[in-house]
């Protein structure tokens, strides 16, 4: 069975972030999108696609990041997405609180596992 | 297998559901289906066959829930709630709204739990304020009711607060009142009305011609009395009820003007009530037509008005009070002793009494929705146990403590006002269940659900709310804003506080329980006593039916006493029918004052004695009704002419003759005449009035005795089940006289249930409620004990590995299990014992205090209690404690 957890956490907030993370450097397509995260997470993390665009749409909608059809000769139009300013702000801040938070996690795990 | 569908069919047919704008719906089809491609197309090169790559896709974008992100519009994701600014207020607490009912569509059976439990609450609870609102919180249905008041005679000498008015006192009273903008008087009357042959008899009332104008009530159809025809020997007029109307004349409009023969006596219909209007069972109006020349010791009239404009109560009771000291100067021989009170109308119709019973229903309805919110409360708990991962991370995010606790208040509120609306179609439902049940209350027939309702039921929806989403809210809130441990699975600190939470709640259901559980206790104990009450006649297998006879058909007392005589042979002799008598008032059957003064020749004061009721009875009435008598019946010898006899209760014997044998001595009855009356029977106390009170003295005269008296009941005691004696005894009087209708059938069995109706109606409900509190209580600590159980599944596997054997398990769960019902119990006791103080009106032959009541509530508590924790405990035996210690 698949473990949705990770994936319920995505909703929660953490996928955006590794969406904005992902568009920090360039534009990419959603299959683009899903295929690095299930690579660089080697195959530990993976977005049902309607989770994904579900997420994009809604980055868009927040004007976090810009959605657009381009069309080049002799290939089919595709959406592409690019991160905007306030993307990059909203990505610096949620950087932040993961940071914190995960240092939380791993204080305490450490002193449980001591 | 059918045609293989493409990606964009498999997008758009996923997408169908969820109403996106065609425009809109395309560009997703076309951009997910290229996504769908691109996945296959990879799947293809690292080498799998191609219908075994589209099968993988098809399989990987199953899913509805998912597909539901795609709504547009759907709630905003709950990291969002972290960013400041985002929207307006209303803006975020509709997004509250709409992310907290999509949580709550997530977790049916949490929400269907909750729900329900809260529904039987507010259910409970609107249920009972339906009731109070019908009876006691909405004026009666009169114009400016507030202002109408009863008058009364009184004559505190002898014990009377509130007597009827006499004809002409009523008549000085409303020449001489400036304090009422109108005085009315009204009197109870039954018609013979003979249409289609059969006479029926009808209630209705004859009253003056101001009764309907001080009501604010006009006709529908014609018109009101005139006042000439409101005096002696006026037109007769009718006015007929609306329900009559439809009945005898099916709505006809051409009605006014026509005539309707009422008790042998032709009648002039001049008007037709609206529907709206009902007087208790009144169907016909005659004009009361007041006598000036009538008895003034004759008191029969029930005085109602409305008080002027600006004057108070106080000032208008100073007034009448003068009135009447005015009339006892001026008639002293009928008029000595006599005052005048007032009481507000409202008051007289709902009585303090029942005001008070109600609010306490009300009371207890209210503790059952505590209990249930503790249980909606403990489920909370358990589940912001489960959800404390997703707040962490919303914390993380930086939803401030502010913004989690109102988004699971407005989540908590959602539920309740759900379980709102559900309460209400409860109650709609259980309103009807009441007015089956509360025969004794008044104003059960206006019972129906109003914007006044509704408020209370979303007002009481809404506290319920926020009692049970502030404990869970709170903590998340606290836990959550020290940091992060929440993700720690709750096997840290925020468990532990959990718990005593949970503790805590399950304390005070228990206590609250043994609180409704202890008054359910003491009415019923109540109402068993009662009905035990001897009432002194035997109810087995007697009818009880009314006849009254019209004045123009039998004008004298002779005529009178020869029907009774006629009938009651006549039903002697039909088969199956083991006595019969007849009495003026029938025992438990309602009716009038009939309260007499006696005198004794010899004693001080003019030999008066204080009040007494009296009855007039046939020959064969005490044996027909199995009241044990000590001397003899009245019986032939005592008919017209003969000298006056009387029979008189055993409690008039021991108060007005103690230590005698009042046997032969001599009383004058003062409502039966002047002349002394010898005393040939001692009868046994009957409880004419209700179960509840004490015998009160009671003078029984021969039908010789009140020569004007033509209102009788039959009683008849059958062989088999009377009520299939009703027939034969019915032509047994149509052979005497067809003529004579005959009304209020009854069996003397149903009398005395009737009698216990309001008890029943308060001993049902609150036993209603304490089984609901039982049972909530119940779940809540075999749910808190369960949960408890999973949260120590390690610790009693670390025991048995130890050596615990599964019996020290068991007792171990059971034992903290009852240590909280044990705690409960011991609070509710206490509380319980202050509260009930205010059921002691509502009690009979026990004190609040009872203790078969009291240990009755708590042993079955206990007892309840203990099968709630057995489910667990047993749960627990069963650990396996190398599965429980693999755990961590």
């Amino acid at each position: 069975m698949r473990d949705t957890t990770f994936e319920r956490e995505l909703h929660k907030g953490s996928a955006e972030m590794l969406i904005l993370s992902l568009l920090e450097d360039g534009q990419r397509h959603g299959y683009d999108i899903a295929k690095i995260i299930g690579q660089r997470s080697e195959g530990h993390l993976s977005f049902h696609i309607a989770s994904l665009y579900a997420t994009l749409y809604r980055l868009e909608r927040r004007g976090l990041i810009q959605g657009r059809w381009v069309e080049k000769p002799d290939v089919r139009r595709r959406r592409y997405y690019r991160i905007t300013p306030a993307g990059r702000k909203v990505l610096a801040a949620q950087r932040s609180r993961w940071e914190q938070f995960i240092a939380a996690l791993t204080r305490i795990a450490r002193l449980r596992s001591a | 297998m059918g045609e293989t569908r493409t990606f964009k069919e498999e997008v758009r047919s996923r997408l169908a559901r969820l109403g996106l704008p065609p425009d809109r719906e395309r560009d997703i089809v076309e951009e997910l289906a290229q996504h769908l491609e691109a996945r296959c197309a990879d799947l293809v090169r690292a080498g799998r066959p191609e219908a075994e790559a589209r099968r993988i896709v098809v399989d990987e974008i199953s899913g509805h829930e998912a597909w539901a992100q795609l709504s547009e519009r759907r709630a905003p994701d709950p990291s969002r709630l972290g960013e400041a600014g985002t929207g307006s207020a209303l803006s975020r607490v509709w997004g509250d709204v709409r992310f907290g009912a999509r949580l709550l569509r997530r977790h049916p059976a949490f929400t269907a739990v909750a729900a329900l439990t809260l529904a039987l609450g507010i259910g409970a609870n609107t249920a009972i304020f339906t009731v109070v609102n019908a009876v006691m919180l909405r004026p009666l249905p009169f114009a400016d009711a507030d202002r109408l008041v009863n008058v009364y005679e009184t004559n505190l000498a002898r014990g009377w607060s509130s007597f009827s008015a006499s004809q002409p006192n009523f008549l000085d009273w409303r020449a001489a009142a400036k304090g009422f903008e109108r005085l009315a008087a009204w009197s109870g009357q039954s018609f013979s009305v003979s249409a289609d042959g059969a006479p029926e008899l009808v209630d209705g009332i004859a009253a003056t011609d101001g009764f309907f104008p001080l009501l604010g009530v006009t006709p529908a159809l014609g018109r009101n009395f005139l006042p000439e025809e409101d005096r002696p020997g006026g037109a007769r007029a009718a006015i007929l009820g609306h329900g009559f109307w439809l009945r005898r004349f099916g709505g006809d409009p051409a009605v006014v003007g026509k005539t309707i023969v009422l008790t042998d006596a032709p009648h002039t219909i001049v008007g037709v009530l609206p529907a709206s209007f009902g007087w208790g069972d009144a169907q016909i109006y005659v004009p009361l037509a007041p006598d000036p020349q009538g008895r003034r010791g004759d008191h029969r009239l029930n005085v109602m008005g409305r008080l002027g404009p600006g004057v108070t109560l106080d000032r208008a009771r100073a007034e009448m009070v003068a009135i009447a000291r005015g009339l006892e100067q001026s008639f002293p021989d009928t008029n000595a002793g006599w005052s005048a009170a007032l009481e507000p109308t409202f008051d007289a119709a709902v009585p303090e009494q029942i005001r008070r019973a109600l609010l306490l229903l009300l009371a207890a309805a209210a503790l059952v929705l505590l209990i249930a919110t503790s249980n909606v409360a403990n489920l909370s708990l358990a589940r912001a146990a489960a959800r404390q991962r997703e707040i962490a991370i919303r914390v993380a995010l930086g939803a401030g403590r502010g913004r989690i606790v109102a988004q699971l208040l407005v989540e908590a509120l959602l539920l309740a006002l759900g379980a709102g609306l559900v309460g209400l179609l409860v109650a709609l439902g259980a309103t009807q269940a009441l007015r089956a049940v509360g025969t004794g209350i008044p104003r059960m027939d206006e019972i129906s659900i109003d914007a006044r309702v509704i408020g209370f039921a979303l007002l009481v929806s809404s506290l319920a709310g926020i009692l049970f989403g502030v404990v869970p809210a709170l903590q998340a809130a606290r836990r959550n804003a020290g940091g992060t441990l929440a993700l720690t699975d709750g096997r840290l600190g925020g468990a532990r506080v959990r718990g005593r939470l949970r503790g805590a709640l399950i304390i005070a259901e228990v206590a609250l329980s043994v609180a409704l559980l202890w008054g359910a206790g003491l009415l019923i104990r109540s109402f068993a006593l009662l009905r035990d009450v001897p009432t002194g006649f035997d109810p087995t297998r007697v009818l009880t039916l009314r006849l009254d006879l019209s004045a123009a058909r039998y004008p004298t007392g002779a005529e009178v006493w020869s029907f009774y005589d006629r009938v009651l042979a006549e039903v002697r002799t039909q088969p199956g029918v083991a006595g019969a008598g007849a009495v003026s008032l029938v025992p438990l059957g309602g009716g009038g004052n009939t309260a007499s003064s006696l005198r004794i020749d010899g004693r001080g004061d003019g030999g008066r004695l204080p009040s007494t009721d009296w009855r007039i009875a046939s020959p064969g009435y005490f044996r027909a009704l199995g009241i044990p008598l000590r001397g003899r019946e009245f019986d032939a010898r005592d008919g017209a002419g003969a000298p006056p006899v009387a029979i008189i209760s055993e409690e008039a014997a021991r108060r007005y003759w103690p230590g005698e044998d009042p046997l032969g001595k001599k009383v004058v009855i003062e409502s039966f005449g002047r002349d002394p009356a010898t005393i040939i029977g001692v009868a046994g106390d009957v409880k004419s009035f209700g179960l509840d009170g004490p015998a009160r003295p009671m003078v029984y005269g021969s039908q010789a005795a009140y020569a004007g008296w033509r209102r009788f009941s039959l009683v008849v005691r059958t062989q088999a089940d009377p009520s299939t004696q009703v027939a034969s005894i019915r032509a047994a009087i149509a052979a005497v006289d067809p003529g004579v209708p005959l009304a209020d059938v009854d069996t003397a069995e149903a009398l005395v249930e009737r009698s216990l109706g309001a008890r029943r109606f308060h001993m049902v409900l609150l036993g209603c409620f304490a089984a609901v509190a039982l049972a909530l209580a119940c779940v809540g600590l075999g749910g808190v004990m369960g949960y408890l159980v999973s949260q120590r599944t390690r610790e009693i596997g670390v025991r048995m590995a130890l050596g615990a054997r599964p019996r020290d398990i068991f007792a171990l769960i059971v034992g903290h299990g009852m240590l909280l019902a044990g705690i409960g119990a011991a609070i509710g006791v206490a509380g319980a014992l202050w509260l009930t103080r205010v059921l002691e009106s509502l009690l009979f032959g026990v004190t609040p205090t009872d203790l078969l009541a009291l240990a009755g509530a708590v042993a079955l508590l206990v007892s309840v209690c203990a099968v709630a924790c057995y489910v667990p405990a047993r749960r627990a035996m069963r650990v396996d404690p190398m599965r429980a210690l693999r755990c961590e």
